[in-house]
């Protein structure tokens, strides 16, 4: 079992399917951050090295201040790579020079867990405030989107509120 | 039906004699004594479905799903007289022999050899052989005329550079590409040459294997999949390898370089310490076979066109990783386009059509003189990457149907080996290879293996 954030992560499952555990974190999302960082699709979560669980740790506390990664260069077909001597150092300047800006990243502007409930609660605490038709029926805990009441409505009647669990 | 029925009993009560202690304990839960004290309760279920089964039962229910499906259970598992045949093993083949493989053997039956380092026990099948082979007694095939002229042409390949011999087995599904690729490596095999098989290249690409971006190749490198295929690599051609010296100076990351004159097993046995330096060190091990003359070399692929399609990977940003970006299927591109060559030795693939995950690329359909199957036009974009890859490959034709001798030899192992659930005569053989219109797979799986005739 891998703890990260408060969240469990079984061992048996596919990371690519374990990340959706996260509040805020779908099968899209999911996929993209495993693509970041460089997690198969087929990869397990105790195949997940230590660094790979700290990375994701490090990125889902705070997304929006992540480092920005950029384009690698990718060998052409004559490419032939240095020798296998060559200094990192060299190494990580030629990519430096090589490696292009990378566009917007939709990474960086998920929000997760208490984050997108705190959205979730705003939204309806703002509807509330400005006295609209949405506002009033999470306040009555019926219905917003207007379905019916004669009969059935149960699920509103018995989540709708102000102050909303997201 | 009785053959039939035997056989599924054989393939569906693997799942538990596997992993019984006492072979002739009768596993198969609901025919196990219930220990003491432990009450049996009837399959009963709640007003909501739920299911109330005792935990050794669950256990067994988990056991069951881990197991795979054809697992061959040994005969000494099988002491029930409903598993004891009334005839005497009549499926008795020839081996075989690369001597034997000449225009007189065609149409015959021959079994494959088993050893301890056979090239389909260590590198593994394509999964419709593996269940074809877990079915049969014993993996055999049948020599086709396909398989002398594929046989002629690795006789003259073995004298030759690879970058002349790069050819790709092509025809229609289910016509016996792979199971030529299969008697092509056998027959290396038997012929001492140095073998590399990968059964199933869709593994390459299809995202099952880790990937990590390498700043010198500027590729991805494929490290877990890279230390597979050396540690089998080793295995199979051990005593081959235990001859042969490096030629040139090796630089590998992190690690003093390796002097010339070391053994190549030696090279190998550094990338199986750290898989790290797996990916180097195989391509190193190739370009060192590819200088030596002693044994001439085969690179087989199957699911060849997975090499060409786009990968299902993704980068960090997201784009799809092209194929060729990627360090496994990048070493066989290499080898397949005369980039990289072995002195002595070819390199053959063979075409999987039925794939709908990595169908036949434009490139390569191109590339081999195959018919179109879409209108494609100048405007229709082709990769140059892949056309730089795919040009000067040479293309082998698989016949779409078996000829009647082959046919019948095909039908007689099958039915020798008392998997044909219907009556074996001249009526059935006739009735079904009409109505597979020849085609190896469809005249064994949907016409003798699932129909039923009195």
């Amino acid at each position: 079992m891998v703890h990260v954030l408060g969240v469990q992560l079984p061992d048996y499952q596919y990371a690519r399917f374990a990340l959706t555990a996260f509040y805020g974190i779908g099968h899209k999302t999911a996929h993209r951050l495993c693509a970041r960082l460089q997690i198969h699709d087929k990869c397990k979560v105790r195949s997940l090295t230590p660094h790979q669980i700290t990375e994701l740790a490090a990125f889902l506390s705070s997304p929006s201040t992540s480092i920005p990664i950029p384009r690698f260069p990718l060998a052409t077909s004559s490419y032939k790579p240095p020798p296998a001597s060559t200094p990192l150092a060299v190494l990580k300047e030629e990519m430096k020079k090589l490696s292009q800006r990378a566009w917007a990243d939709p990474l960086r502007n998920i929000k997760i867990e208490s984050e997108a409930r705190r959205v979730v609660k705003d939204n309806i605490a703002h509807q509330r405030m400005i006295g609209s038709y949405v506002g009033k029926r999470h306040a009555m805990g019926l219905p917003v989107r207007g379905q019916n009441t004669q009969n059935n409505a149960r699920t509103a009647k018995k989540l709708n509120r102000v102050d909303r669990r997201g | 039906m009785l053959t039939l029925s035997v056989r599924c009993q054989r393939v569906s009560c693997q799942l538990l004699a596997s992993s019984s202690t006492s072979p002739l304990v009768q596993t198969r839960s609901y025919a196990t004594q219930p220990k003491k004290g432990q009450i049996v309760k009837q399959a009963s279920q709640g007003f909501k479905g739920k299911k109330n089964t005792s935990s050794g039962q669950m256990e067994h229910a988990k056991k069951d799903k881990k197991m795979m499906a054809f697992q061959p259970l040994p005969v000494s598992q099988l002491p029930h007289p409903l598993f004891e045949s009334d005839r005497p093993d009549t499926l008795a083949l020839q081996s075989f022999h690369p001597e034997m493989l000449t225009r007189v053997a065609e149409s015959q039956a021959l079994k494959f050899p088993h050893n301890e380092n056979d090239p389909f026990r260590i590198f593994g099948l394509p999964r419709n052989i593996l269940v074809e082979f877990r079915l049969l007694s014993k993996p055999c095939s049948v020599i086709r005329s396909v398989t002398i002229d594929a046989i002629n042409k690795l006789d003259a390949a073995s004298d030759k550079n690879s970058k002349e011999s790069r050819v790709v087995l092509t025809g229609p599904q289910g016509c016996g590409k792979s199971y030529l690729l299969l008697q092509a490596l056998q027959y290396c095999n038997a012929r001492d040459w140095l073998v590399l098989y990968i059964p199933r290249a869709t593994n390459l690409v299809n995202s099952t294997t880790a990937h990590t971006y390498d700043m010198r190749t500027r590729t991805y490198s494929q490290p877990i999949f890279a230390y597979q295929t050396l540690q089998r690599f080793l295995k199979v051609n051990a005593l081959r390898l235990e001859q042969l010296r490096t030629q040139t100076e090796i630089e590998i990351e992190r690690r003093p370089p390796v002097p010339p004159g070391t053994p190549l097993v030696e090279l190998i046995n550094i990338g199986l310490k750290d898989q790290g330096h797996a990916p180097t060190v195989l391509g190193a091990v190739l370009e060192e076979i590819g200088k030596q003359t002693i044994f001439p070399v085969l690179l087989a692929v199957d699911d060849f066109q997975a090499l060409y399609c786009k990968s299902h990977y993704r980068d960090q940003h997201f784009s799809a990783i092209k194929s060729y970006h990627l360090s496994m299927p990048r070493l066989l591109l290499e080898y397949a386009s005369g980039q990289k060559s072995f002195a002595r030795g070819a390199v053959f693939g063979a075409l999987s059509m039925g794939n709908t995950t990595f169908p036949l690329p434009l490139e390569l359909r191109e590339a081999l003189s195959l018919e179109h199957d879409r209108p494609c036009g100048p405007y229709v974009k082709r990769q140059p990457e892949l056309v730089e890859y795919a040009h000067g490959l040479e293309r082998l034709a698989v016949p779409g149907s078996l000829s009647v001798p082959e046919a019948a030899s095909v039908f007689e192992v099958w039915m020798k080996d008392r998997a044909v659930p219907s009556k074996p005569n001249d009526e059935l053989f006739l009735t079904k290879y009409s109505e597979a219109s020849g085609n190896a797979r469809a005249f064994v799986w949907k016409g003798l293996l699932s129909s039923m005739s009195a």
